[in-house]
């Protein structure tokens, strides 16, 4: 495989000894906030600034991004919300945050709903590799943690929700285990932490290259087992408000039947995660295909201001070969255990474990000046090199710690104990979103948010782990605070949909038709409604809870 | 290097419909750009998540599979049926300590397997899955939770189990039953903070300027702490 690009990969490997017993110390040197300015997306792309909203007139963000803000609904003008359901609380998302929210509410008085676009644990945390931080080690402390992410996130995060979030590692790795979660351990029993790309100390937890899996598969199953309703394949499409600015609702597009549902609820969460499948200027992503950045959307029409929406994370090592799994990650947790990223010459020119949007500008930096390796189908990228790895931990590492990377490389007959593989940034991570405070609110009453919806936490670059912990932290904390603060039923209406139409006729029309767009453009899927009216009868509150009979029952 | 973008298209059927597409391209984008998002539910697109489940078979006898969809690439004369598998069944509630008894008690259709091996051809993640059933039934938890690491629970296993024995369900019970039992928690945890300086780190970090927050945040990751 690859001999079209034989001779490169033949310098890496030749110069692989070399670099394993000379290790070069002043690549930091290579790295500059200039070197964001000249090559990061979010400096170089087409952007612009938002015309309408609580964020009008802010720093320019993606065009992609502001034609979908300031986009029309899909709505009919003629829809009357009816509430066809009627809830204590409308979560909306289906992955960690949403999951992780769901759970603090159950054995409570509330009656649960949550709506996911797909099924439920289709979404970002699922495919999350690498790990999940937590001030654990013995030299380690949550001010130590703080202090590295509010300098990756150039002092851009939000102090209070930071703190927050690393005081809570530790129960948060504890709340997981408990509900089943099994992360890699030492010999002695204590919890194997890695280094992560800006951490000053080995911080990161994990299980394997599959840490988000473990935690998805665990908390589904423990949300099965709890009241939760769930309602599979309901994407949300607009918030329902009182009339007074307080949210009350939310109308669900189901993608099965293409009808609509209005739901009536004393309390919302988004947890709808970020926007990878935009794909600003026609960038690979690492996101599932629901990460369309609806909960963006439904929040800034009904009036939530966001924040650091102008930045976005680039994950440094995106597969780039094969075509199949261009834009998936190589997880960061390689370049932990001593990958190293090298150029068409076998040659290192950036620090592997420095900040991520850093390391992202130095890999496009060389492919633009001319030491990238081109593809058969035209992509550029720079190697990864995992033998590396074996070198450096000892043979059968990757096999050991990476079964996900070995086995989906295998499919494509890649080796990577033998090879290095060809790496570009892809984008990753939301790092912005809607603002909300230390209790997960936003600037609507009646509305919550947390996870990769939310911005503030990371600043404007997060770090490796940051997020998994995120979404079990603000999950839980919403939950929490909803069950604290939730306010009474009210009127379902549609008047801040009306009012944003009206300032929607104030500037030019968006390209975009409407907005959500649910579904990545790439993916041709059209959103039709059928207006035809609910039947009530045959909608089940309960989701899908299909079993094939079983051909034996009886027997015992 | 030159890119090949005129290759010539080839055909493969879908549910029985015949599609002209290019070869090599992952199976779902070939979907898309044929108008033909909703012909297998699709999630994650990374292999993670087991919601587009298909079987592929040849006319011509070159072995078939059932597989992820996203995984997959497209090959002359393929016939995909998108073979949708439906929600997770009611899930027993864990178990402290698990052993044989307790699983068979929570899942009472263990010992139907005839060892046909159909669970094992059926996954996508090549995880020994009949192998591990044995396991199970020899009370070997530790390893059936490691034969399980991979296991993105897509049902196939479970669907194509003619006795309705259900290993990935029961792997994840072992796996979850054995994560939370008491014992192992506490041998687990490195629980070792200096509590001794929160207050006085806490007031370094967080003064009111934000630019003297970022210049102090930097020199607490250099020394490590409060500078003397």
């Amino acid at each position: 495989m690859m001999d079209w690009a034989k001779n490169s990969i033949d310098l890496v490997n030749q110069s692989r000894l070399d670099r394993f017993e000379n290790p070069v110390d002043n690549l930091e040197k290579n790295i500059s906030n200039d070197l964001l300015k000249k090559y990061h997306p979010d400096y170089v792309g087409e952007k612009r600034s938002l015309k309408i909203g609580p964020n009008k007139g802010d720093l320019p963000i993606p065009l992609e991004l502001a034609n979908l803000l300031e986009a029309d609904s899909p709505l009919p003008h003629d829809f009357e919300p009816t509430a066809d359901l009627e809830t204590d609380v409308l979560i909306i998302g289906g992955g960690g945050a949403g999951t992780a929210a769901a759970i603090a509410l159950q054995a409570t008085d509330l009656k649960v709903h949550l709506a996911t676009k797909l099924r439920l644990g289709d979404s970002n945390t699922v495919m999350a590799e690498g790990g999940i931080q937590a001030s654990i080690g013995k030299d380690d402390s949550p001010r130590k943690h703080y202090a590295d992410a509010f300098v990756g996130g150039h002092g851009e995060n939000d102090s209070d929700l930071l703190r927050y979030l690393c005081e809570n590692g530790l129960k948060s790795i504890d709340w997981l285990a408990q509900l089943g979660c099994m992360f890699d351990r030492n010999q002695d029993g204590t919890y194997r932490l890695k280094s992560g790309g800006g951490t000053s100390t080995p911080r990161v937890l994990a299980c394997r290259d599959i840490t988000g899996l473990e935690i998805m598969r665990v908390l589904r199953e423990a949300i099965r087992q709890g009241d939760t309703h769930i309602l599979e394949n309901h994407s949300a499409i607009e918030l329902l408000d009182d009339g007074n600015g307080v949210a009350t609702g939310a109308v669900l597009w189901n993608s099965q039947t293409k009808k609509l549902i209005s739901v009536s609820a004393r309390a919302i969460l988004i947890a709808s995660g970020g926007g990878g499948q935009l794909r600003f200027g026609g960038t690979t992503t690492s996101n599932h295909i629901g990460a369309t950045g609806d909960g963006l959307v439904l929040a800034y029409r009904l009036g939530c201001a966001l924040v650091n929406i102008h930045s976005w994370q680039y994950h440094p090592s995106g597969f780039c070969y094969p075509e199949a799994l261009v834009g998936q990650l190589a997880t960061e947790a390689l370049r932990s255990l001593g990958a190293q990223i090298v150029n068409c010459d076998g040659e290192r020119f950036v620090d592997e474990l420095n900040y991520r949007d850093k390391v992202a500008a130095a890999i496009i930096k060389e492919c633009s000046q001319g030491k990238g390796i081109q593809t058969p189908s035209g992509k550029t990228g720079v190697w990864l090199d995992l033998p590396m790895v074996e070198l450096k931990q000892g043979k059968g590492t990757l096999r050991k710690l990476f079964p996900g990377l070995v086995h989906r490389l295998g499919r494509f007959d890649i080796e990577p104990e033998k090879n290095p593989i060809l790496i570009y940034p892809t984008l990753h991570y939301q790092n912005g979103g809607i603002r909300v405070n230390r209790s997960c609110q936003t600037d609507i009453q009646g509305l919550w948010a947390a996870g990769e919806a939310t911005g503030g936490l990371h600043g404007t670059n997060r770090l490796m782990g940051n997020s998994l912990l995120d979404i079990i932290v603000f999950g839980r904390l919403a939950g929490k605070s909803i069950l604290e603060n939730i306010p009474e039923r009210k009127p379902t209406t549609l008047t801040a949909l009306k009012k944003f139409r009206r300032s929607l006729e104030g500037i030019p029309k968006s390209t975009r038709t409407y907005s959500p767009q649910l579904f990545p453009d790439e993916s041709n899927w059209k959103m039709e409604i059928d207006k035809e009216e609910q039947n009530n009868q045959s909608f089940s509150n309960e989701g899908s809870s299909f079993e094939p009979p079983d051909p034996f029952a009886g027997r015992f | 290097m030159k890119v090949d973008m005129d290759e010539k298209e080839i055909e493969i059927k879908i549910s029985g419909k015949t599609l002209k597409v290019k070869p090599g391209v992952p199976l779902i984008k070939a979907l898309w750009n044929e108008g033909l998002p909703e012909e297998i539910q699709t999630g994650c697109m990374g292999g993670a998540c087991g919601a587009c489940t298909v079987t592929v078979r040849f006319p011509d006898g070159r072995k078939g599979k059932s597989d992820l969809a996203c995984m997959m690439t497209t090959a002359e004369g393929m016939e995909v049926f998108p073979y949708r598998i439906e929600a997770m069944p009611q899930i027993p509630h864990l178990i402290a300590n698990p052993n044989l008894e307790k699983l068979k008690k929570s899942f009472p259709t263990l010992d139907r397997c005839t060892k046909c091996g159909s669970c094992t051809s059926a996954c996508p993640m090549d995880i020994p899955v009949m192998d591990s059933i044995t396991r199970m039934q020899n009370n070997e938890f530790e390893n059936v939770a490691e034969d399980f690491v991979s296991c993105v629970h897509c049902g196939l296993c479970r669907f194509v189990c003619e006795d309705n024995v259900k290993p990935h369900n029961m792997a994840l019970w072992i796996r979850r039953s054995l994560a939370s039992s008491e014992e192992k928690l506490e041998t687990q945890r490195s629980d070792s903070f200096s509590t001794t300086d929160d207050a006085e780190e806490w007031s370094f970090l967080l003064p009111t300027d934000p630019k003297e927050r970022l210049k102090r945040a930097e020199i607490f990751r250099e020394t490590g702490g409060v500078p003397k």
